[in-house]
C-alpha cells in the first residue's frame, strides 16, 4: 500500500542548529500516526517540511505521491494543518474565515457553500459561525482553525499540539474529531508531548529525540512491556 | 490571478473593519479643511484688523482722514519711539515736511501698520504735489517722466491661487498616499504574522506572488481612498472658503486643467510603488508596533527632499532630479499647477523612476515573503 505521507532521511538545519538528522517514517490513510518527542525534538519542523512551509536540506517527503519539492502546490491542496497557535482573522466572522481559505483552495459557488455548511454542522459551529472571530472563546477559535484545515477535504490532516491551549472540554472535542477523521479514511498525523493522549489515540507512532528517530512502530509495540507509553518514552529519551 | 482577487477582497474587508484605518482616512478628510479654515480666518482677521498708531505732532486733516479709512487708529502719545515698543503697533512723529516712523519689524502687526502708513503717506504726498503743480498750471505728469505700465499675463489672483496650490497640493497628496496606506500595509504584513494567520495563508496552494499582489492591490486602494478623501475635502473646503487677496479682492482657488490628469497619474504611481515599499518593510516586522517603528522613518526620508524643494521658489531642476522618487512627483505636479503645462520628458522620467521603485520593492517583498525566517522567527 502506498503511504499517505512518506518521509525519507530528512535533514534540516535552522540557523546553526541541526534540527532534523535523517529521520524517516511513513503514515497511512485511515490511521492516527503519532509524532512524539520532548520540546525541541524536531516535531514542528518535521511537520513544516511535510506541509512545504520549510524546504528540506536533504532527504525527501512525499504526500499522496507528490514530492514537496517538485509539486508543492499539489501537496498543499492535499493536507490540512492545525496548530496550537490558533491564528484566525479577528475582524472576519467564523464563516468568512472558512470562505477565505476555501476560496484559496479553489472552491467556489454552490460547492463552496455546501462544503462550508457541512463543516459548520460537523463541528457544531452553527451558534457562532456569523460572529466575528475576535469575540470567540479559545475553544471556538480552535474549532474555526480545525474547520479551516478540513474545509477543502484533504486526505492528510496534521495536528501539531492541537490541545495545548485548550480546556478539558475543548480538548475532548479535538480528540473526538481526530478519531472521526480516521474513520473517514484520512491519514491523521498527531504531534504531541502528551503521552496519555498519544497512547489512547495513535495506531502507530514515531518518537523523535534531538532530531533523530529513537523508536517507531505500532503503539503497543513501542510501549512493549513497560507500564505505559510515558515510561517507554522516558526510557527511550534517556531520562529513566 | 483569481487568488490575488480573493486576497484583495478579503484584505479590503478586513482593513475597512479596522478602526485605525478608518481613523486615518477620516483624519485625512478632516485635516485639510481644518487647516484651510484656520488659514482663512487668520488671513481675514489680519486684512481687516485695525492697528494703532501712536503719534506726536500735527497731522494734516486730509491725511488723518485717509489713515483712519485704512483701519489705522490714531492715538496721541508723548514719545512715539517708546510707545512703539510697548503700547502701540507703530509710532509716528509728524514733523513739518517729514514723518518719522518707529516700529519693531519682528512684530507682524507693526509691519502691516508700517506698510499701510507708507502707502497712505505716499498717496497723500503725490496728491499734494499734483495739486501744487496744477495751481501753477503745470501738468502733474511731469512728476512721472517714465511711466511703467504693467500687463500681467495671468490674473494676479490666479497666480496667488496657483502658488497656494503648488505648495499645499503635492504635500497633501503625497503625505496622504504614503501615510494613508501605512496602517493597511502593516495590518496585512506584520499584523498577519502577529496574529499567527500567516501560516494558514501560506498553506493554501495559491502562489505567494499572487497573495502578495492581492495585498498590494488592497493597500493601494486604501492609499488612494485616503488621498481622494484629503484632496476632495480640500477642494470642497476651498469652494466654501475665500481668503482676502491683493487689492481687497477675494481669492477663490481652482486647479488648472492640466494638473488634474497629472495628479491622478502620479497618485496611482505613488500608491502602487509605495504599497510595495511599505509591504516589504512590514514583512520584516514581527508585530504591528515594530512595523510602525520601521515605516515612520521611511515617511520622513521620502518627504524631506520634497519639503525642502517646496520652500525654494522658482527652483529649476535638471532632468536628473526627476529620478528621485517622491521629489519627482512634487516637481511634476508643481509645474502642472503653476504653468498649466505638462513636461513630457519630466513625466516620462518620473514614471520610469516610480515604476522602478515599485518593481524593486515588489521583488524585495516577494523575497522576504518567501524566506523561511518569516515563519521560523515569528
Amino acid at each position: 500500500m502506498t503511504a499517505a505521507v512518506a518521509v525519507e532521511r530528512l535533514e534540516k538545519t535552522l540557523g546553526t542548529t541541526r534540527v532534523l538528522r535523517g529521520i524517516s517514517f511513513d503514515a497511512q490513510a485511515g490511521e492516527i500516526f503519532g509524532l512524539l518527542g520532548p520540546n525541541g525534538a524536531g516535531k514542528t519542523t518535521t511537520l513544516r517540511v511535510i506541509c512545504t512551509l520549510l524546504a528540506p536540506d536533504a532527504g525527501t517527503v512525499e504526500v499522496m505521491g507528490f514530492g514537496t519539492r517538485s509539486a508543492p502546490e499539489q501537496v498543499r491542496s492535499r493536507i490540512g494543518v492545525v496548530t496550537a497557535d490558533i491564528g484566525v482573522y479577528p475582524r472576519l466572522s467564523a464563516r468568512e474565515n472558512l470562505e477565505y481559505i476555501a476560496r484559496l483552495h479553489g472552491l467556489s459557488g454552490a460547492e463552496l457553500s455546501r462544503r462550508i455548511d457541512s463543516v459548520i454542522e460537523r463541528l457544531d459551529m452553527g451558534s457562532f459561525s456569523k460572529q466575528r472571530a475576535e469575540s470567540l472563546s479559545s475553544g471556538q477559535k480552535q474549532k474555526v482553525a480545525i474547520a479551516r484545515a478540513i474545509v477543502h477535504d484533504p486526505e492528510v490532516l496534521m495536528l501539531d499540539e492541537p490541545t495545548s491551549n485548550l480546556d478539558v472540554l475543548a480538548s475532548k472535542e479535538v480528540r473526538e474529531f481526530m478519531v472521526e477523521a480516521k474513520g473517514r479514511g484520512k491519514c491523521v498525523i498527531f504531534s504531541t508531548h502528551v503521552m496519555h493522549d498519544a497512547e489512547r489515540l495513535c495506531d502507530r507512532l514515531t518518537i523523535l529525540h534531538r532530531g533523530q528517530v529513537v523508536a517507531s512502530g505500532p503503539t503497543a509495540e513501542v510501549r512493549g512491556s513497560r507500564r505505559d507509553l510515558e515510561d517507554a518514552f522516558l526510557e527511550l529519551v534517556g531520562e529513566k | 490571478m483569481q487568488a490575488a482577487l480573493i486576497v484583495y477582497r478579503k484584505e479590503l474587508v478586513e482593513i475597512l473593519r479596522d478602526r485605525r484605518t478608518l481613523m486615518a482616512i477620516g483624519l485625512a478628510a478632516l485635516a485639510t479643511p481644518l487647516v484651510l479654515f484656520v488659514i482663512s480666518q487668520v488671513a481675514t482677521k489680519t486684512a481687516t484688523q485695525t492697528y494703532t498708531v501712536g503719534y506726536s505732532g500735527d497731522i494734516p486733516p486730509q491725511l488723518s482722514t485717509l489713515l483712519t479709512a485704512t483701519s489705522l487708529k490714531l492715538v496721541p502719545v508723548v514719545d512715539p519711539a517708546t510707545a512703539a515698543k510697548q503700547q502701540v503697533d507703530l509710532g509716528a512723529a509728524f514733523l513739518p515736511g517729514e514723518i518719522d516712523e518707529y516700529y519693531d519689524p519682528s512684530r507682524q502687526g507693526a509691519q502691516i501698520a508700517s506698510v499701510r502708513l507708507e502707502t497712505v503717506a505716499g498717496q497723500y504726498a503725490a496728491a499734494q504735489a499734483a495739486a501744487a503743480l496744477q495751481s501753477l498750471h503745470i501738468d502733474p505728469g511731469i512728476l512721472t517722466p517714465l511711466k511703467l505700465v504693467a500687463h500681467p499675463l495671468s490674473s494676479p489672483v490666479k497666480a496667488a491661487s496657483n502658488a497656494f496650490l503648488s505648495f499645499f497640493l503635492p504635500y497633501i497628496l503625497i503625505t496622504m498616499i504614503i501615510t494613508g496606506g501605512f496602517s493597511a500595509a502593516l495590518d496585512t504584513s506584520a499584523g498577519e504574522r502577529e496574529r499567527r494567520t500567516l501560516e494558514s495563508l501560506l498553506l493554501t496552494p495559491a502562489p505567494r506572488s499572487r497573495l502578495l499582489l492581492g495585498k498590494i492591490g488592497a493597500i493601494t486602494t486604501i492609499s488612494l481612498m485616503a488621498a481622494v478623501a484629503a484632496i476632495g475635502s480640500m477642494f470642497l473646503a476651498l469652494s466654501q472658503i475665500s481668503t482676502p487677496g491683493a487689492g481687497g479682492s477675494s481669492l477663490h482657488i481652482s486647479l488648472n486643467p492640466a494638473a488634474l490628469p497629472v495628479m491622478v497619474w502620479l497618485a496611482l504611481l505613488i500608491a502602487v510603488s509605495f504599497s510595495a515599499v511599505t509591504l516589504a518593510i512590514g514583512t520584516l516586522a514581527k508585530s504591528f508596533r515594530q512595523g510602525q517603528a520601521y515605516v515612520t522613518p521611511l515617511y520622513f526620508v521620502t518627504i524631506l527632499p520634497a519639503s525642502i524643494i517646496l520652500f525654494i521658489p522658482d527652483f529649476n531642476p535638471t532632468l536628473a532630479y526627476y529620478l528621485i522618487p517622491i521629489l519627482n512627483a512634487v516637481l511634476v505636479l508643481r509645474d502642472a499647477i503653476v504653468h498649466n503645462s505638462v513636461g513630457w520628458a519630466a513625466i516620462a522620467v518620473t514614471t520610469v523612476s516610480l515604476i522602478a521603485t515599485g518593481a524593486l520593492s515588489w521583488y524585495v517583498a516577494l523575497r522576504l515573503f518567501t524566506r523561511e525566517a518569516l515563519l521560523t522567527k515569528s
